[in-house]
């Protein structure tokens, strides 16, 4: 079979069916394109809220475990040991108080008045700790319930350093955005399949004689299958494209500077994009291939 | 050779006699065949008969005996209950769908109704069953051409089928059916919507098929036809085959009328 006369007929078919049921080929593009807009629009949203829980993390995952003044250089070691051997923990560190105004002086800008206290005679206030770099953020509480027992930290309400509450929550939204983009996609989605089928069996149905007379003069059941499915592809991949086009509209309507909103970069909209079109094709030609099963039957 | 595209032939003017390859292995074999439609109707009971290539067979019978179902058994729209039902030697049975089409090719059908896409020209209606088994195939126009020529409407390429006569349309059909050159030709009812001078035509153009090389199986009510062919007969009555014959008639004497 030669295939560009068979590409032409395919593609002319495809397209004289998409033009001549043009009512239902339209409520295709309808639903098809609000399924990928879900889609696209809970991918956005996850992409952002795992980027703020990744900046979290990062800072939650060291963690420092502040020491009271009154120990010992033996026994603060000695914690740092038992802390290092911990399967979760990565590094254990000390930093004695020295350091610990050392670096409060360069990041924070406060050696002035570190140097002021002291030469008051009021001594260096910033506690010497044990600062743990974790594997696992998962591991943060644990750790911290372990450590807080000990008689040998700082005493006070911030005897470790880290935001407790935020990461849950944070994973909350995620877990939320996914199952709601999951739920919405799955719903759309299979009204836009039935749609697509649709669309695709009255195509079908109006074609009805040709395909009969198709399949006496001996067209294979793929020959007749083609234009059928390139029918739903073309409205799958022409849906993908509006989704793409709104979505990437909103994006650089909310975003600023060299991202789109939500903080979503270029190459992550030019992936959401491809996926989008790969979706929609995907779509259309299952839609099409249960659309013309019936027609085959025989 | 070419045959008079005149609408009506003289008729009786029939095709000099093409003798059946009897020596031959048989095209056709029909072999304690039954069919029963899922409904429960028996449209065929226990059938057996053979058909040497290039034999000319008119199948006969009253509405409801089955013909029909016949020529369905052979291009395998339908499959046999019982029995088996082998065309060249291959048992359409154990035909894998996927060969089904090369099945096809082999075969011209036409029907009654012509089947014909009323929003393509007489060229196109031609043309599309090399589009859509062997699309590129060289010398497409030449191939229209030629089978037009034989049936004789090389002059209405352009024609849409609303605006031919009937035997004209079916003409048309016939060429459709006769572009992959078939070894078998099947015609169910060809005449039955036609006007006696145009069937008559129609059918001088299945002997003339016939007579090119084509086994011809048609199924017919047309009584005037058969008996002025004395071909071979198969007579169905219930689904029976009650009647096989060469050089045969429509009825026999005492039979009832169909
Ligand atoms: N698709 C079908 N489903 C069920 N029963 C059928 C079907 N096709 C045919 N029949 C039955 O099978 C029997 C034979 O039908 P068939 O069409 O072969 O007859 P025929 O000889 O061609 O008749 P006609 O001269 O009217 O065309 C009839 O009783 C008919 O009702
Ligand atoms: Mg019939």
């Amino acid at each position: 079979m030669n295939p560009v006369p068979a590409l032409r007929f395919v593609v002319r078919v495809a397209l004289q069916n998409i033009v001549r049921n043009r009512g239902i080929a339209f409520a295709s593009l309808l639903t098809v394109t609000l399924t990928l807009l879900g889609a696209g629009a809970a991918v956005g949203v996850v992409f952002a809220l795992d980027k703020v829980l990744q900046q979290e993390e990062s800072q939650a995952s060291v963690l420092k475990v502040f020491m009271a003044d009154h120990i010992s250089f033996a026994s603060a070691l000695n914690l740092e040991h038992t802390l290092a051997s911990e399967p979760s923990v990565q590094t254990a560190s000390f930093e004695n108080k020295d350091q610990a105004a050392a670096q409060a002086s360069s990041t924070l800008g406060l050696g002035g008045a570190l140097h002021i206290l002291e030469s008051s005679g009021g001594g260096n206030p910033l506690p010497a700790s044990i600062n743990l770099h974790l594997k696992n953020i998962a591991a943060v509480t644990a750790i911290n319930n372990q450590v807080s027992t000990s008689d040998l930290l700082f005493p006070g309400p911030h005897q470790t350093d880290y935001n407790k509450d935020v990461i849950p929550r944070v994973e909350h939204y995620i877990l939320a955005a996914q199952l709601g983009g999951a739920i919405l996609v799955a719903v759309v989605g299979a009204v836009a399949l039935v749609i697509i089928t649709i669309s695709v069996r009255t195509a079908a149905f109006v074609r009805r004689q040709e395909i009969e007379i198709m399949k006496l003069v001996g067209a294979t059941d793929w020959f007749v299958r083609w234009p059928f499915i390139l029918e739903g592809m073309i409205l799958g991949v022409i849906s993908a494209l509006l989704a793409s086009g709104v979505l990437l509209g909103v994006g650089v309507t909310f975003g600023s500077g060299g991202s789109l909103a939500l903080g979503v970069g270029m190459r992550l909209a030019v992936l959401i994009s491809l996926g989008l079109i790969l979706g929609g094709a995907v779509l259309g030609s299952f839609g099409s291939l249960v659309g013309i099963r019936r027609s085959l039957a025989t | 050779m070419s045959i008079s595209a005149s609408p009506a032939p003289p008729r009786p003017q029939v095709a000099e006699t093409t003798r059946p390859a009897r020596h031959e292995p048989p095209i056709i074999v029909f072999q304690n065949v039954s069919k029963t439609y899922p409904n429960g109707a028996a449209a065929i009971r226990d059938i057996s008969f053979t058909i040497p290539p290039r034999d000319f067979v008119f199948v006969v019978g009253a509405s409801g005996a089955g013909k029909s179902t016949i020529i369905r058994l052979l291009i395998r729209e339908e499959t046999a209950t019982k029995g088996h039902v082998l065309v060249e030697g291959q048992d359409l049975a154990r035909l894998r769908r996927r060969h089904l089409p090369r099945l096809r090719r082999k075969m011209g059908i036409v029907f009654q109704d012509f089947k014909l896409l009323p929003n393509l020209t007489v060229a196109q209606n031609v043309a599309f069953a090399i589009q859509v088994t062997d699309p590129g195939r060289s010398h497409l126009k030449e191939k229209v051409g030629e089978a037009l020529y034989i049936v004789g409407l090389e002059d209405k390429l352009n024609t849409f089928p609303t605006e031919l006569s009937g035997g004209e349309q079916q003409r048309v059909a016939i060429a459709r059916a006769l572009v992959h050159r078939p070894r078998i030709f099947l015609a169910d009812e060809p005449t039955g919507n036609l006007d006696p001078d145009a069937g008559w035509g129609i059918v001088q153009l299945l002997l003339q098929i016939n007579h090119r090389g084509a086994t011809v199986v048609m199924a017919t009510h047309n009584r005037e036809v058969v008996d002025l062919c004395r071909r071979r007969v198969l007579a169905m009555e219930g689904g029976c085959l009650i009647r096989d014959e060469q050089e045969g008639q429509y009825l026999k004497e005492g039979e009832a009328n169909l």
